[in-house]
């Protein structure tokens, strides 16, 4: 089974093709959000280049959420459009559980994070047992405050993955913190690929939707008079 | 904290593109003040000294414009925002580090403004003249 997989979720845009077994091949940028100008020539080339076409490809796994909302939409609407067109399922994949996999071979906590922005990320925890990802809890959007004081009486490592390992790290000081190196920082589309096909949770393509994650920030007003309103001022 | 007066339209672009020279490409640059201020005007000075060919209007309708030039301007008007959902969907966080942001009714959104954003705010003085009090990391 071919399936052709892509991640346009937060800066980073990868596309790739893996059939199974091997990774066939992964056309990966970190050049900035212009996701909707180089995905499709990305994909294109790496078509070519692998030397499939494109009616060979079985499936299209997609990283539905949570991420950027121009990125998710993107994803989503690339991989549904191609999905459509070819009569093909669709496998969507939780991109935390996509960032998971560039720890399989480390021993302790997977935290995956993205950045959500103002000292927020979205998260989930895994775990590898028996050479296989265990989540450990739901993916949620929760300040990095928060993750810390989850944390905090864990006395194993803990791996920093995904496009938010950094923004954590300035936060999340102590060592138990680990930012690997950075091949495995951030989300790939090989990851989605190997994702997909494990979990072969297919759908079709007008079923296939964009997977938001509502932010918490329903504790801090957006705007600061709205808040003094609030208080009763 | 630095205060300019300008007493005329062109001498508000003039402010604007002085400061535009001085731009590394990332900035947030968030407006205070009400309507006929010369945001606008400002806006459009600064996308001039930025090489940008375009047209300069005010997003009222699309929220986001976006000018290319020496680098992008993403002119954002919040006056529609109203909860971190509509920012969200709004691409406001896509955009941050993307190219210079300019944004027009702040008020609306100033808690999810980042730590170094330039803060402009206007005050008008007479018909023709602004009163700019500027906070942040700008060169003039």
């Amino acid at each position: 089974m071919i399936i052709l997989a892509i991640d346009t979720t937060a800066i980073t845009a990868s596309v790739s093709l893996f059939d199974g077994d091997k990774i066939i091949g992964e056309f990966f940028t970190n050049t900035g959000l212009t996701h909707s100008q180089t995905v499709m020539p990305m994909l294109e080339s790496l078509l070519k280049n692998a030397q499939i076409d494109i009616n060979d490809v079985d499936a299209f796994a997609v990283n539905v959420g949570p991420g950027s909302f121009t990125g998710l939409r993107i994803g989503v609407a690339c991989v549904k459009g191609l999905a459509m067109a070819l009569n093909k399922p669709c496998i969507p994949v939780s991109t935390l559980e996509c960032i998971a996999y560039n720890g399989m071979d480390f021993d302790g906590i997977l935290c995956s994070v993205m950045d959500a922005r103002c000292g927020q990320v979205y998260n989930a925890l895994f775990k590898i047992e028996n050479g296989k990802l265990l989540r450990l809890c739901d993916d949620r959007a929760i300040t990095i405050e928060q993750l810390k004081s989850e944390l905090e009486n864990t006395n194993e490592k803990i791996y920093l993955l995904g496009d938010g390992a950094f923004v954590s790290k300035k936060i999340l000081t102590d060592a138990k913190y680990i930012v690997p190196s950075v091949q495995n920082t951030y989300q790939k589309a090989s990851s989605t690929a190997i994702c997909a096909y494990n979990n072969q949770n297919f759908t079709d393509a007008e079923k296939l939707m964009p997977l938001y994650l509502r932010l918490p920030q329903a504790q801090r007003e957006l705007n600061n008079k709205l808040n003094n309103k609030n208080n009763g001022g | 904290m630095v205060e300019i007066i300008t007493n005329s339209v062109e001498e508000t672009e003039n402010l604007a593109q002085k400061i535009a020279y001085n731009l590394k490409g990332q900035e947030v640059i968030a407006f205070f003040g009400g309507l006929g201020m010369g945001k606008t005007a400002f806006t459009r000075g600064l996308a001039y000294a930025l090489e940008s060919k375009d047209d300069v209007s005010s997003p009222t309708f699309a929220i986001v414009n976006e000018y290319s030039g020496k680098y992008n301007i993403y002119h954002f008007d919040m006056y529609r925002i109203n909860t971190w959902e509509d920012l969200y969907s709004t691409g406001f966080f896509d955009f941050i580090g993307q190219g210079v942001i300019v944004i027009e009714w702040s008020e609306n959104i100033e808690n999810a403004l980042p730590e170094n954003t330039i803060r402009i705010n206007i005050e008008k003085l007479t018909d023709n003249s602004r009163k700019f009090k500027i906070e942040g990391d700008v060169k003039l």
